[in-house]
């Protein structure tokens, strides 16, 4: 049987159709026609935003794409499929590479369906759209290093639901993120935001890889894999 | 016979939780029970061999592989079969469609070559008419073959079956064992189980396993001997026996320290493994 083995190429285009239909299409479905009706009730009610208004719209918008991401790594399958040859970071990249193009035309619709005349710098704030989702992605592969749990999405999505209300009420004066576009700090702020997206980048590849050796003195897993 | 999965000083904390406690076991061509009350560490070990959780301390060697490297644990992931407690699939894909995916992640590239193996494992575990049927659709009983399709696809040489015939009607555990039986002729089968009759007809040896340690490891015939002279029936419940309890004739079943003049009775396998619990401090009293 081993003679049928072969080049991961030629494998990973096998595992694209069957990956893709293991997606969680409902939770990313369901975030991204709400970021769509967050980014267009301006022009659904007729309303002329001021550009805070625009902003804190695009942002709320990035923040229900992100919390229909943390649902990327959910897989039913996981503790079946757990000790197969394909490496998990190998598994984990391919669903982000599925859905980062179809999040990129989503992102697109959202900016597009803001009013022109208050939409702040595109760079930045798709920067942060990108930062917010590439977090929620990579506290979704930690729930699964972590934790035992085939569907950490939920969990995940309340934590990051979480975060958002609170980090902008702890972060430091000097390391505003949240900052308008008029205000002098937007482009260093942005320096963080880029800083942070290579950050969670780091961390969510990181949790991708499996550990040849365990820390002593983890703490038991958060659900043990019959679910008890 | 040499074995073919060998483990020394395996152990593993959760915290201050000895969840397996210097391990040592090997495992030769067959099906091995593993035996032991909940929380004995059992899962545990079996999602350590299968190299789905690293151990803390302890090393241990699958076909001549070691999952202590990166190449190794890979090796034996080529090599590896498992099927954990509690599945999971994905209810919209067919049964041939869920084995393929697995097939894939296996490393089984060519795709006539690999539909071909995944039709071969489909009838071997009698799911062949229903292959096209979506898993949702399958009874729980179906879903479990589906699971040791999955488990068998790519021609694994080392099996982790984990309590595979819970959860399942008589008809279809008979069915289950039958296809353990077939599974374990000319490959190695470690079998996580809780029912002592799957022990006594499929298993040609038992691992008693508590509180994260191995407490008896030799053949089912050896473990039935444990008992030997330390089973007897009363009218009422003894209570110096370790266990007892009322059988269907209405007398008691006693497994213990017999006291003078009592009644023997023939030992089971699952006398010998209560006893085995005991006498590893474990609460037995049925």
């Amino acid at each position: 049987m081993r003679g049928l083995t072969a080049s991961r190429g030629s494998l990973t285009v096998d595992l694209v159709g069957p990956l893709w239909r293991t997606l969680p299409w409902r939770a990313l479905a369901a975030a991204g026609a709400l970021g769509l009706l967050v980014a267009a009730t301006p022009a659904a009610t007729g309303a002329e935003p001021a550009p805070w208004q625009t902003l804190l719209l695009l942002r709320g918008a990035a923040l229900t794409g992100a919390l229909g991401l943390a649902f990327l790594l959910d897989d039913p399958a996981r503790h079946l499929t757990a000790p197969v040859p394909t490496p998990r970071l190998v598994r984990q990249a391919l669903r982000v590479a599925l859905v980062a193009p179809l999040a990129a035309l989503w992102w697109t619709a959202v900016l597009l369906l803001t009013p022109s005349a208050s939409r702040p710098p595109a760079g930045g704030v798709t920067l942060e759209a990108v930062t917010v989702g590439a977090f929620a992605l990579a506290a979704a592969a930690l729930a699964v290093r972590l934790t035992d749990e085939a569907r950490p999405g939920p969990f995940v999505a309340a934590a990051l639901l979480l975060i958002a209300v609170i980090a902008p009420l702890l972060a430091p004066e000097d390391w505003a993120l949240f900052v308008q576009a008029e205000d002098p700090r937007w482009s260093a702020g942005h320096e963080r935001w880029a800083v942070l997206a290579a950050a969670v980048g780091a961390v969510g590849a990181g949790c991708g890889t499996e550990p040849l050796r365990r820390r002593r003195g983890r703490r038991q897993p958060l659900v043990r894999p019959d679910g008890r | 016979m040499t074995p073919t999965v060998s483990a020394s000083g395996l152990s593993l904390h959760y915290g201050r939780t000895r969840a397996l406690d210097d391990v040592s076991l090997r495992l030769t061509p067959g099906v091995t029970g593993l035996l032991g009350p909940n929380g004995a560490g059992k899962t545990t070990l079996l999602r350590v061999l299968a190299t789905a959780v690293p151990a803390d301390r302890g090393a241990f060697t699958v076909l001549g592989h070691d999952p202590g490297t990166s190449r190794g644990r890979q090796e034996v992931r080529r090599r590896l079969g498992y099927l954990p407690q509690t599945p999971g699939f994905h209810p919209d894909f067919t049964a041939f469609e869920f084995v393929d995916y697995v097939a894939i992640l296996k490393e089984l590239a060519d795709r006539r070559e690999r539909h071909r193996e995944v039709r071969r494992v489909l009838e071997e575990v009698d799911l062949g008419d229903v292959r096209g049927r979506r898993i949702k659709k399958l009874s729980g009983g179906m879903r479990q073959r589906v699971a040791l399709a999955a488990a068998l696809v790519g021609d694994p040489g080392f099996l982790v079956l984990d309590e595979p015939t819970v959860g399942l009607d008589p008809e279809q555990r008979m069915r289950f064992r039958e296809l353990i039986a077939e599974a374990g002729e000319g490959r190695t089968v470690l079998l996580s189980t809780h029912q002592t009759e799957d022990v006594a007809m499929l298993c040609h040896r038992v691992i008693v396993m508590a509180a994260g340690a191995v407490r008896f490891d030799g053949t089912p015939a050896e473990l039935t001997a444990r008992a030997a002279g330390r089973v007897w029936s009363s009218t009422e419940k003894d209570p110096g026996a370790k266990a007892g309890w009322r059988t269907g004739t209405g007398s008691f079943r006693n497994v213990g320290d017999p006291p003078p003049g009592a009644e023997p009775a023939a030992p089971t396998l699952e006398d010998g493994y209560l006893l085995v619990l005991d006498d590893a401090g474990t609460e037995v009293a049925a």
